[in-house]
């Protein structure tokens, strides 16, 4: 068996395996678990933003990574330096999917919860600032006329991972209209009868979002080498040009 | 709670859980759907091919 339908195999079980996970996810959080007290049913939005959320401040991190990798490859060895910008470009377009839902579904859950869609306050602007930051990062890389677009991109990665960790912490540095944490060493906690559709959820989309992500690499890589074959291809036209 | 329930559109409550949980899935199912057609024309662009 090939290299290239072993991956493919791999993939579909992956992929196979990640909608069974998310359906277990959608029954438990919308059929089997009890009913929230004080919100009703609306709070089973809960299931979903929360993962979203989760799992917008962990890609993030993967494309600081690629780039860092890409900005120390560059100059040493391009081959290398690719293949780390093509997952930066892949986690970077994954995390304004995953941010931006984590925003759509926190505006629709704040409207009937607060009776607004939106507050300015520490831990909503700064979750709205990262969602700029890789709109502003793809916008820059699809738009920028210059040869150092992977560098710049790079860097501005790099900036944009700083808000991460202030998005955070924002719940626990300011008082917000957002609720304050409910896991981790400062959490409020959550009733125990909830965590089959918290964790069904969350181990869902991250596999989702890790499929999705390779995925999309792979398609970066795909259009990379075409690239690479198309500019091999005219260098050998070129030398066969008879003089 | 049911579909019946699930589908209930009386509130704005419940409304808002099914654009929620419809919303998450056509986004994201439309993303992966991008990616597999740019995929499916990423190859046959390949010179080589």
């Amino acid at each position: 068996m090939s290299r290239s339908s072993t991956v493919r195999n791999a993939a579909w079980l992956w992929f196979i395996a990640t909608i069974a996970v998310l359906v277990v996810g959608f029954r438990q959080a919308i059929f089997l678990v009890p009913t929230e007290e004080t919100m009703g049913n609306l709070q089973r939005i809960f299931y979903y933003h929360l993962p979203h959320a989760i799992l917008g401040l962990i890609f993030p991190y993967v494309n600081v990574v690629a780039s860092l990798a890409f900005l120390y490859w560059r100059r040493r060895d391009p081959l290398k330096a690719l293949t780390a910008d093509a997952l930066a470009v892949a986690s970077a377009e994954v995390t304004v999917l995953y941010v931006g839902i984590c925003l759509a579904s926190g505006m629709l859950w704040g409207k009937p919860a607060w009776g607004i869609w939106w507050a300015w306050d520490a831990r909503l602007t700064t979750e709205l600032l990262l969602w700029l930051l890789y709109v502003s990062y793809l916008l820059l890389r699809r738009f920028s006329p210059t040869g150092q677009t992977g560098t710049l991109a790079a860097v501005l990665s790099v900036f944009a991972a700083i808000d991460v960790p202030i998005v955070y912490m924002s719940i626990q540095w300011w008082r917000t209209q957002h609720p304050a944490p409910v896991f981790g060493p400062n959490g409020g906690g959550v009733d125990p009868r909830f965590y089959p559709a918290i964790f069904w959820n969350i181990a869902g989309w991250l596999m989702w979002g890790t499929f999705v992500m390779l995925f999309r690499f792979a398609l970066e890589r795909r259009r990379q080498l075409a690239e690479q074959d198309a500019a091999l291809l005219a260098i050998e036209a070129s030398l066969e040009t008879p003089q | 709670m049911t579909w019946h329930t699930f589908f209930d559109f009386s509130t704005m409550a419940s409304r808002h859980l099914v654009f929620v949980y419809t919303g998450v899935w056509l986004l994201q199912g439309g993303y992966l759907a991008w990616i597999a057609w740019n995929w499916r024309k990423a190859k046959s662009l390949s010179p080589r091919d």
